[in-house]
């Protein structure tokens, strides 16, 4: 066993660890209960002992022995799951979270309070740092899960949780929301990158960029769209007066990789038929039918894809 | 010494099917062996609706992507799934049998109170007609059989489908109350004056413990129940954060009763997997007293576990580890059980008749879904799989390899001598088959899409890896259920259309049940019968060798 594994226990290890644990002890159990109960039948046959059997009634200290054995095998698992359980939810006196997560019917708002970087759906982290995460939620509750960086957590409304998390390797790891949060729960999934430290910090310095700009026609018409449409009654765009938090900040829309809490690719043909008709895309969602005509919405995809 | 002595006549008989002819007297008996029936009826209608849900739940998640069944559609029919099976099948059946059943083995003629057993029947009844109305009223409720606030509140769920859900379950928990109540007096008062408490058949040992959980469950739950409804109506906070209200506080009332729960629909089983397996295998329980006295630890235990359905809310290590350590602890008691059924069959004479094949599959499925739920127990794997696909496969374990196998057995059992008519034993074979390996099929593969990663309550899921292969078998599994219940129905309508004529004691069985005719006249027991033992008709036929005398 190589040498660091000792050194970097992370709590998913921890939890997989219990679990083989588990797994084995269970196994075992189930097995003894499947063999008894199939030799019994075939050693006991009533064609082999058609005869009346002695009508034993049981026997106490039987009985004693494996309820002790029972007691001491559930015993063994209390201790550990005690043990383990106070490794994995460790949450210091003053926490200062790294990442402030935010669930939302069906989207994820996620804050990073260092830097001040706001961003929703696409959760970026680095990896090589066990990092706290606060869980909240604007609406009802959700359920925060990636099964590769950690633990389950609820998002409770009016509650703040805190978790650890933690990526070894780059990489996307894919999870998602865990409790039943209303139309749309099942397409309320989670995709978190984890980058390098390095490529993490050129991330969060190009999301702090101002909100991109240019002069074109179509996009000052899809500019003005997007602020007369009453899109701005959600939809937040840094650096303005509109910081609505409804729906997902859009500052760095075309930054991401893709949207509707990883529906979709992010690319022209899937925002144009957002746009159109939203809940023919994903129904239930919170952004109703503008109605918007074709022009229209080729301005808004132009404004929305220029938002790098 | 004769076995049986003069009961003097009731003064005024009680309204029956059998004492007049009027149709209204369908709904006017009191007649607990007809209310019995009739739960059954009930359970078995409710079931074939349940199934239907269920049978759309998996043609939806057969393939990844699918849109087959809007989401919105999906959320009904699966927060319909699960209260109907929990409410409407589980319960009824469990409470038909025992209302059938509890008078008859302890040497009476009726239930303590018949009025409220027909009571309790009609509001059970109630409730799942209003619950089923709200289909026709909008929208049924689509928050989950568990309802969590502030989803079921009215900014999240603007239909009037959660209302009818708090409502029609209101009524039902009445009717448990009810039949709980009934259940209690009747067992401790008019039980044959020879039965001592040790000398109860196991079945009503555990439906008297069972009647205390539902007397105390059910009241927490109407409790809640009510306040939602007055958030609802009224425009109260109990439940919603955002005006002062606290969400969690939904889930110890809901909890604080469905664990509880959870055992009520367990005990019955358990009585009647202690009734099956010595029958089948000609010896007496191994371990009676364990047997017993196991389950009132269970029923104590089970009122202090619920906040295991909780630990990814956040709540404290100490409070995490109590709940921990009394769910680890009630598993000792139910492993006891499952040792001495298994211990039953030691050394015995086994046939395998229907009612002992589901008692078997019974013990197999009920210890697989029993370990299981240990993994939520060690609360940093519940951390892991709660909320996934690993948790539908351990509750369908739990419900259907549990409690249905049981009730199973208990209707191929008790068939004869509730309809004077045997099932066909050549259909059971097909129908348990069927049934037992396609409910593995579908089930086994659940536990290892929950540790892929797969969340329950989805209407459809992304093509990951094995996700589709897996979901494909999980409800191929679901059409050999469904083909082995169809032959189940047909078993039952075949053989009602016989004429009657099973013997009293088919199964040379030894409860007082058995002493009766096939089916029992309106009055059970003409005589008091005298027991003296855990066994009275094995006593009758086997002079040479009774039982010992416990009084």
């Amino acid at each position: 066993m190589p040498n660091h594994y000792f050194l970097k226990i992370t709590d998913v290890d921890l939890i997989d660890e219990l679990f083989v644990y588990f797994l084995i002890v269970a196994s075992i159990i189930f097995l003894l209960v499947v063999f008894f109960t199939f030799f019994y039948l075939f050693r006991y046959g009533v064609k082999k002992r058609p005869e009346r059997p002695s009508q034993k009634v049981g026997n106490g200290n039987v009985e004693y022995s494996l309820a002790t054995l029972v007691s001491i095998i559930t015993g063994v698992f209390v201790y550990l799951t005690i043990v383990t359980m106070g490794k994995v939810q460790t949450i210091p006196e003053n926490p200062q979270p790294f990442l402030e997560i935010t669930g939302h019917q069906w989207w994820w708002e996620a804050k990073y309070p260092n830097s001040g970087v706001i961003t929703s759906n696409q959760i970026y982290i680095p990896t090589g740092k066990k990092i706290l995460l606060k869980l909240n939620s604007a609406d009802v509750i959700h359920s925060w899960w990636v099964p590769e960086l950690g633990r389950k957590m609820d998002m409770m409304p009016g509650r703040d949780n805190y978790m650890w998390f933690y990526a070894d390797k780059e990489g996307e790891y894919l999870g998602a929301c865990s409790e039943f949060c209303g139309v749309q729960h099942a397409r309320m999934r989670i995709r978190v990158t984890a980058l390098n430290p390095e490529a993490f910090e050129v991330w969060e310095q190009k999301q702090l960029r101002p909100v991109a700009t240019t002069n074109t026609k179509e996009f000052l018409k899809g500019k003005k769209l997007f602020e007369t449409k009453t899109c701005t009654n959600c939809h937040a765009i840094n650096g303005t007066d509109f910081k609505e938090n409804i729906g997902p900040n859009l500052t760095h829309f075309a930054s991401r990789k893709r949207f509707l809490a990883d529906m979709k690719v992010n690319n022209e043909k899937n925002l144009r038929a957002w746009l159109t008709n939203p809940q023919d895309v994903k129904s239930g969602a919170k952004m109703p039918n503008f109605i918007l005509s074709e022009s229209e919405v080729d301005a808004l995809v132009a404004y929305l894809n220029y938002l790098k | 010494m004769s076995l049986f002595i003069n009961i003097p006549e009731d003064k005024e008989p009680l309204p029956s099917l059998k004492t007049g002819r009027g149709k209204l007297l369908w709904i006017a008996s009191t007649d607990h062996k007809q209310l019995g029936i009739m739960y059954l009826w009930l359970a078995l209608f409710f079931f074939v609706i349940g199934g239907l849900e269920a049978m759309a739940i998996r043609a939806q998640l057969a393939f990844p992507d699918n849109d087959l069944i809007s989401p919105e559609l999906y959320n009904q029919i699966f927060t319909m799934h699960g209260t109907t099976m929990i409410f409407l099948v589980l319960m009824p059946a469990m409470v038909g049998l025992a209302t059938y059943l509890i008078p008859l083995m302890i040497g009476a003629n009726e239930m303590a109170f018949p009025r409220l057993n027909a009571f309790s029947l009609w509001m059970t009844c109630l409730g799942g007609m209003l619950l089923y109305f709200s289909f026709f009223a909008g929208g049924a409720p689509n928050a989950g059989w568990f309802n969590y606030a502030p989803l079921s509140e009215n900014n999240y769920s603007s239909t009037n489908g959660v209302d009818y859900f708090l409502v029609g379950l209101i009524l039902t928990g009445i009717g448990s109350i009810g039949a709980g109540l009934n259940f209690i007096t009747t067992i401790l008062t008019l039980r044959s004056p020879d039965i001592k408490l040790n000398m109860l058949p196991l079945f009503v040992w555990m439906m008297l413990v069972n009647a205390f959980l539902m007397l105390a469950a059910f009241p927490l739950l109407n409790a809640g129940l009510f306040m939602m409804l007055i958030d609802r109506q009224f425009d109260a906070h109990f439940f919603i954060p955002s005006t002062g209200g606290s969400a969690i506080l939904w889930q110890h009332f809901f909890w604080a009763f469905g664990h509880p729960e959870v055992y009520i629909l367990a005990l019955p089983a358990f009585g009647i997997i202690s009734e099956v397996i010595p029958v089948f295998s000609r010896k007496p329980i191994y371990g009676y007293k364990f047997v017993a006295s196991s389950s009132v630890a269970i029923g104590l235990l089970s009122y202090s576990v619920w906040a295991h359905h909780m630990f990814s809310v956040g709540l404290s290590n100490a409070v995490n580890g109590f709940f921990a350590i009394s769910s680890m602890l009630i598993g000792i008691p139910t492993g006891l059980k499952v040792i001495n059924w298994v211990g039953t069959m030691h050394k015995g004479s086994i046939s395998l008749s229907i009612p002992m094949l589901f008692a078997i599959a019974f013990l197999v499925d009920f210890t697989f879904g029993g370990l299981s739920g240990i993994s939520f127990a060690i609360v940093p794997i519940d951390w892991q799989l709660t909320d996934t696909y690993y948790l539908v496969a351990h509750l369908h374990y739990v419900f259907l390899g549990g409690s249905l196998f049981g009730i199973f057995a208990g209707i191929y059992y008790w068939f004869p001598k509730i309809s004077g008519r045997m099932l066909s034993p050549k259909l059971g074979k097909w129908h348990f088959w069927l049934f037992v390996l396609g409910f593995n099929l579908t089930f086994f593969l659940q536990h290892i899409l929950g540790i892929l990663g797969m969340p329950r309550r989805i209407y459809t899921y992304p093509d990951l890896p094995y996700w589709k292969v897996l979901n494909i078998f999980s409800s191929i599994g679901a059409i050999f259920m469904f083909i082995g219940m169809a032959i189940f129905f047909w078993n039952i309508y075949k053989t009602l259309k016989k004429p009657r004529t099973a013997v009293a004691n088919p199964w040379d069985a030894w409860t007082l049940e058995w002493s009766t005719p096939s089916p029992p006249e309106l009055k059970n027991f003409d005589e008091i019968p005298q027991v003296h033992s855990r066994r009275p008709l094995w006593d009758l036929n086997n002079p040479d060798n009774p039982d010992k005398k416990l009084n």
